[in-house]
């Protein structure tokens, strides 16, 4: 009975799960910080100095950091499985992810043991590598005042081959680099402090927000494009903002975390067998869910092989594919798109 | 429409919730230095203290004491700690400081490249955290903010860059005393080489092999890094004197063009046998197979900047000129 309770209110069940997630991952790291500080801290209590330092300044800004990366990427991913109408669309198609790499690593190849090389150089070199390239994509793809899908697509892997190979030639000359390149790529907030918390927020928010009141929009979109046109939807005007909308929410998340592969793609399918595709329903539901399956990887890589912290990219693939391979196993009807 | 406004609401409360904790920003303590001085010091403070001094990275630093309770974020920074005799004051290292044995019992702070664990270091309230140049300028910046002493070590580009080093960490530590006795020890040592070495009759070309996973296109070192310098040093000429970067790939055509008298595998802790070499193709026609001077070589004496690079270069030396060294 509480099972199919919880399962007619999706909204409760996830955001129950989100909360769990936030005071695991506050809860749990390489310090043993006592349930009794915890509390404390979370009543907002005098603790000692080391302790609070390691939940403030530390755990916290990286908790919200992973649960905005999650929500941004599940929220974007959901958006652009819509808008192409494809299931296999997910936050990178169209060039943020390969943008996003080529910049950083442009940034990484350079000497960098100079001061002049800040803190943000990498996220912002990053981010604006993500724009530039979705922006190059959607400018070749363009024909008159339309933006066709497949000719967007194919711009996209286009774009995105290239952005990688120019990657890859400058990973390999830039030898020590290698690796630090090789981490960022395979994904991570390895960033901490409240700096990349404040700079992604704004991004992440306009994004997921437009997103999140296009659910309708959406769901007219998969009548077919002719058919959202005649019913009087601004197609092209709808789309061209969905995509801005879902890049910039998704590059903000690669800028700070690097390549997290997965959650984009995982979980908004793994929502819409439980709960259905409409759009209404699973975009909100993306956002919180994509936030804890980011958190609980994040827990997992941060303490499998403690203190070593993985790259959570690795294991959202090792520990969601399964998931999701079973979920689809276990959704006994056809796969209905 | 309901569920909508529901999600937005609650999503708007996470965010509210994200921002809702401006206490949490402003406070930057620095339980660090006030712990420290708890700690009982078991050098004197040297009269250098209060000591300013600029790092690698063009930070200047004060310290008003030597440091007691350090962190380091590289092997060559644990090795240099310890033969300084600070070893005791280490209460961190990175994952990959495994020399000397000791080392091995500290705690392990993670990886400087896949992501070191910052809660640790902040736990172990260091009032030192000796960085290097693998370690990446934003985890400095990130350190910093948390209230840490960042020192960061430059890389030396010779011997009396490393010297150099050695001083500088002696100052932090209150160890300038072992540090100026150590440099004079290392002097000695390298000077003893080069004595040795004037009466050499010939300069062996040596081939530094960093990776051959793929044989027809092996990985080695190229001119004016630290491996070409050393074989230099010790009385050789650097078969990839000709290439740049440190790391520099060159063909197996070169290779048999440039036939060096000596190959020398950095690789050898990779499982890399000086058998396996003969039975790379090509590679067997190469004199230094033939003659059996493929020699195995501890790459981390020569890859880590600190006090072992002079074991580096009496080894090279030995296996340069092995009639020279009895």
């Amino acid at each position: 009975m509480k099972k199919i309770f919880l399962l007619r209110r999706p909204f409760l069940l996830n955001g129950l799960f989100l909360a769990i997630a936030l005071l695991l991952s506050l809860a749990i790291g390489a310090v043993v910080i006592p349930p009794a500080e915890l509390l404390q801290a979370l009543v907002g209590g005098t603790l000692p100095a080391t302790s609070a330092t390691i939940i403030y300044e530390v755990r916290l800004p990286h908790t919200l950091l992973v649960a905005l990366t999650g929500a941004a990427l599940a929220g974007s991913g959901a958006a652009y499985q819509g808008l192409f109408r494809n299931p296999l669309a997910d936050p990178y198609l169209i060039g943020v992810a390969s943008g996003a790499g080529l910049g950083a690593v442009l940034v990484m190849a350079q000497s960098w043991p100079s001061t002049a090389l800040g803190f943000y150089a990498i996220p912002a070199a990053a981010f604006l590598g993500a724009l530039l390239a979705v922006g190059v994509v959607l400018a070749i793809a363009r024909v008159g005042k339309t933006i066709p899908v497949t000719t967007l697509l194919l711009a996209g892997v286009a774009v995105s081959s290239f952005a990688t190979a120019l990657s890859s030639f400058l990973m390999l000359y830039s030898e020590n680099e290698l690796r630090r390149a090789l981490t960022w790529l395979l994904g991570g907030a390895t960033l901490s402090g409240w700096q990349p918390v404040i700079a992604a927020l704004p991004y992440v928010v306009i994004g997921l927000g437009v997103l999140l009141v296009s659910g309708h929009q959406l769901n007219v979109l998969q009548l077919g494009e002719e058919q959202a046109q005649q019913l009087g939807l601004p197609v092209e005007r709808i789309k061209l903002g969905l995509i801005a909308a879902a890049s910039l929410a998704a590059a903000a998340a690669v800028a700070f975390s690097g390549m997290i592969g997965f959650i984009g793609l995982i979980v908004p399918h793994a929502l819409r067998l439980v709960w259905g595709g409409d759009y209404r329903r699973l975009l909100p539901l993306c956002v919180l869910g994509g936030a804890t399956a980011l958190l609980l990887a994040d827990l997992l890589a941060r303490s499998v092989f403690a203190p070593q912290v993985l790259p959570v990219g690795i294991l959202t693939a090792l520990a969601g594919v399964p998931f999701f391979l079973w979920l689809l196993r276990r959704a006994k009807a056809a796969w209905t798109w | 429409m309901k569920p909508r406004l529901f999600s937005i609401l609650l999503f708007i409360s996470v965010f509210l919730a994200a921002c809702a904790s401006p206490t949490a920003q402003p406070t930057l303590p620095a339980p660090a230095v006030s712990e420290s001085q708890v700690t009982p010091t078991s050098t004197q403070p040297a009269p250098e203290f209060p000591l300013t001094i600029t790092d690698g990275l063009q930070r200047t630093l004060t310290f008003e004491a030597p440091a007691q309770r350090i962190i380091s974020l590289a092997p060559s920074n644990t090795e240099i700690l310890f033969a300084l005799g600070a070893g005791e004051q280490l209460v961190g290292r990175d994952v990959l400081s495994d020399f000397p044995p000791e080392a091995q019992g500290v705690a392990d702070i993670g990886d400087t490249f896949i992501g070191l664990n910052t809660e640790l270091i902040i736990s172990l309230e260091p009032d030192l955290v000796l960085a290097a140049e693998i370690t990446p300028v934003e985890q400095v910046a990130q350190l910093e903010q948390l209230g840490v002493n960042v020192f960061w070590l430059a890389n030396p580009s010779d011997f009396e860059g490393l010297y150099a080093n050695l001083a500088i960490v002696g100052q932090l530590t209150g160890r300038s005393t072992e540090a100026a006795s150590l440099v004079a020890v290392l002097e000695e040592r390298v000077a003893a080489v080069d004595n040795a070495l004037l009466a050499k009759t010939n300069t062996p070309a040596v081939f530094y092999e960093l990776d051959a996973s793929e044989p027809a296109a092996p990985w080695t070192s190229g001119a004016g890094t630290f491996i070409d310098l050393l074989i230099a040093r010790a009385g050789g000429r650097n078969a990839a004197e000709g290439i740049q970067g440190a790391f520099a790939q060159m063909s197996i055509e070169e290779l048999l063009v440039q036939d060096p008298d000596v190959i020398l595998l950095g690789d050898a802790a990779y499982g890399i046998t000086v058998e396996s070499v003969g039975q790379r193709a090509g590679w067997g026609d190469l004199a230094a197979v033939q003659s059996g001077s493929v020699y195995p070589f501890d790459d981390n004496l020569i890859s880590r900047p600190g006090p072992r690079l002079v074991d580096a270069l009496e080894e090279l030396a030995r296996l340069l000129h092995p009639d020279l060294f009895e």
